[in-house]
């Protein structure tokens, strides 16, 4: 009876003490995201956010699901336009310049008033930081970010005679391997082919994996100017051509991405380059063996980064910003980017997190994981640029008509220049 | 064999193929939603049946609530539209009043312009009507369909003048004579145009995405895209699964009345 009576005190003392916190502070947030990994993805963000908002009955956080990722480019640019904001979003990194060009979103840095906060503005993967800063300021942090990465059928190496569990290292070894590795049956029609490089919707991201390997940038920092003509870039198309026009080790034309996935477990392909994004989905569906490494190297490893950022909307009153900023700290703390990554197969973007116990335990069950956290020291930025969607509309439709052999690479490269040359001057 | 046997021959033969042709995308719908995923692009007739993909589609997202709002957002829209369409079509139709050309032009005007190049104005005035997230927000900007004026107007003015006249000597008004004569003799168009705004507003995806923020609001269509996940590759049995559910009431529905929507796309047609 006394302990009843006390406990009922205690509560009401609660929640009479929240609701007064409540009333005080109270602090709405919308907060919108994307989903590109399947519908797990939005459970967890709604997961964490529920977890936040129990730990903090003073932010009140809205989450909201807004499509894919252009989708809630779309969305969120229409609510900054109509005046309604959301306070916070995750959007892909490279619309870090559209958005600051909307005058929508503020740096970091204002927000980081603490030595600590400061400290955590860079405590994240350099890699992933490339697409975030701009000006010397911060922009975006990161989150769901990913890398491309090569995975390969082990059952088919060793049916062609190759080592199970050594992946190509360079691009001579990637023809090589590949050679060996496409089989014909008795007509000459290719049962399984060497290797698979996506290329339908955005060409660009997996092309700038060959583009870095042979050590060349696409775009300055500054997002106002781009190297589409480089000779060094049109090797690197001529390589992605010549891998279906000469060698022929990959099925000729555009390459679905979505189906990317489903070719290598029906063994239409013995290798395949796509997201880390995947590795949940091929853990458990590749129905033989599978190892996962870094893409193979030219003149250098290299790979693209990829993926969301988080972002704070200026039009919000200085108690939300300094929420959103708190719970963007929160999200992307070492236990909570731990959860997150072990969900969804997204690179877990700072070192510390990978010290949780919880990623210890699922890398040992799991060693591929680290191939992608690895391959970051390699990682450059993804392409952006002011105009970012016309720039990368220019540079897709200039790698599709290489790679349906409409145009030759140099052709189509140089059009691609002038073209993005033509649009990014007033930026300079 | 006589000439018209033939003929008869090559259209039946032509009929069937452009049906089959037509049911394939759906007869594939159907396999790899009934089958495990091994067997989306592989055929084996004795492949596992399985409902799996189905209960997996339905638990990925809130689609119970879901449906409800697409349902009272397509009945919102059809009933806006008929009541404001039906109105401003028996005006041009039959009443003479100044700048009506320069009106209906304007009205026409509509059918040119995309609606997904007025989001972001659209999108103001709701949120100045403070209406943002709401199922209102999203059937607004169809209710005064240009389209629908334009076909009502057209199919009011073949009703001859006589039967206005006649309703109108036995005493009725304007909105008598609308009720009594017009609309009964425009109900195959009504039909027609009905279809049409349901089918295109049950699928409508993003206008609805981007004005609403909340389950309460949100259309199926909005819980059908959680499915398209690039990055990790399709899952055809599940997207399949999903998309067979939530077109199912508008395939049920058009196979169900069936008969009176070809009629009354002839009979629209035919006058």
């Amino acid at each position: 009876m006394t302990l009843m009576k006390t406990m009922t005190t205690t509560l009401g003392a609660a929640a009479l003490l929240a609701s007064t916190a409540t009333t005080a502070l109270a602090v709405d947030l919308q907060f919108f995201f994307p989903v590109a990994v399947g519908g797990k993805a939005a459970d967890t963000i709604q997961a964490l956010t529920d977890e936040y908002a129990a730990a903090n009955p003073d932010v009140k956080i809205d989450a909201v699901y807004a499509g894919s990722y252009q989708d809630t480019i779309t969305k969120t640019l229409t609510a900054v336009r109509g005046g309604t904001p959301p306070q916070l979003s995750v959007i892909l990194s490279v619309d870090m310049f559209t958005l600051i060009e909307e005058d929508a979103i503020i740096p970091f840095d204002g927000l980081a008033k603490s030595d600590a906060d400061k400290a955590w503005l860079t405590s994240f993967y350099p890699a992933f930081m490339d697409n975030s800063m701009t000006g010397g300021k911060t922009y975006g942090i990161p989150f769901q970010r990913s890398t491309p990465v090569l995975y390969w059928n082990k059952e088919a190496f060793k049916e062609a005679g190759l080592d199970p569990e050594t992946p190509p290292a360079t691009w001579e070894e990637q023809i090589a391997f590949g050679k060996k590795l496409t089989k014909r049956d008795a007509n000459g029609n290719v049962t399984q082919w060497g290797m698979r490089i996506p290329s339908s919707g955005f060409p660009y991201w997996l092309f700038q994996g060959l583009t870095t390997q042979n050590d060349v940038i696409l775009a300055n920092d500054a997002g106002n100017k781009t190297n589409f003509d480089d000779p060094k870039v049109v090797e690197a198309l001529q390589y992605l051509v010549d891998l279906s026009a000469k060698h022929e080790v990959m099925q000729p034309g555009i390459i679905e991405w979505g189906s990317t996935p489903k070719a290598f477990f029906e063994g239409q392909t013995a290798m395949m380059w796509t997201t880390t994004g995947n590795l949940t989905n091929v853990r458990d569906n590749a129905p033989f063996d599978f190892g996962v490494g870094m893409l193979p190297a030219n003149k250098r490893r290299g790979a693209p980064t990829g993926g969301g950022n988080f972002y704070i909307f200026k039009d919000s009153t200085d108690e939300q910003k300094a929420a959103s900023f708190e719970f963007i700290k929160w999200i992307t703390a070492p236990e909570q980017a731990a959860k997150w990554t072990i969900a969804t197969g997204y690179v877990a973007p700072r070192p510390d997190a990978w010290e949780t116990p919880a990623m210890k335990q699922y890398v040992a069950d799991f060693p591929p994981a680290l191939v992608a956290r690895d391959q970051l020291e390699y990682a450059v930025a993804e392409l952006s640029t002011y105009q970012n969607q016309r720039i990368t509309t220019i540079l897709n439709d200039a790698l599709e008509a290489a790679i349906t052999g409409q145009k030759a690479p140099a052709a189509a490269l140089e059009e691609a220049q002038a073209e993005a040359d033509r649009i990014l001057a007033d930026y300079r | 064999m006589s000439r018209t046997a033939l003929d008869r021959w090559l259209n039946t033969t032509g009929a069937w193929a452009l049906a089959l042709l037509w049911f394939l995308p759906l007869i594939f719908a159907v396999w790899t939603a009934v089958h495990p995923g091994e067997f989306a692009t592989r055929f084996a007739p004795l492949a596992p049946l399985t409902g799996e993909n189905f209960v997996n589609a339905w638990n990925a997202a809130p689609f119970a609530r879901y449906f409800l709002n697409s349902f009272l957002l397509v009945t919102f829209i059809l009933i806006g539209q008929f009541v404001l369409c039906t109105l401003a079509a028996y005006a041009f139709a039959r009443f003479t009043f100044p700048g009506s050309g320069v009106l209906f032009a304007l009205v026409l005007l509509q059918l040119l312009v995309m609606p997904d190049i007025l989001i972001v104005e659209n999108y103001a005035t709701m949120r100045m009507l403070g209406l943002i997230d709401t199922i209102a927000a999203i059937g607004l900007p169809y209710i005064a369909s240009g389209f629908g004026i334009f076909l009502l107007r057209q199919t009011f003015k073949t009703v001859p003048k006589e039967l206005d006249e006649a309703a109108r000597v036995e005493g009725a008004g304007p909105l008598t004579v609308l009720w009594r004569v017009y609309i009964p003799l425009a109900k195959p168009t009504y039909l027609a145009y009905g279809l049409v705004s349901v089918s295109h507003h049950w699928n409508n995806f993003l206008w609805p995405l981007i004005v609403t923020n909340s389950v309460e609001t949100r259309p199926v269509t909005v819980g059908l895209s959680v499915f398209a996940s690039v990055d990790q590759g399709i899952d055809w049995s599940i997207i399949n699964a999903a998309t067979l559910m939530t077109s199912g009431p508008l395939l049920i529905a058009f196979m169900l009345f069936q008969r009176q929507f070809v009629q009354s796309f002839m009979r629209a047609g035919i006058r």
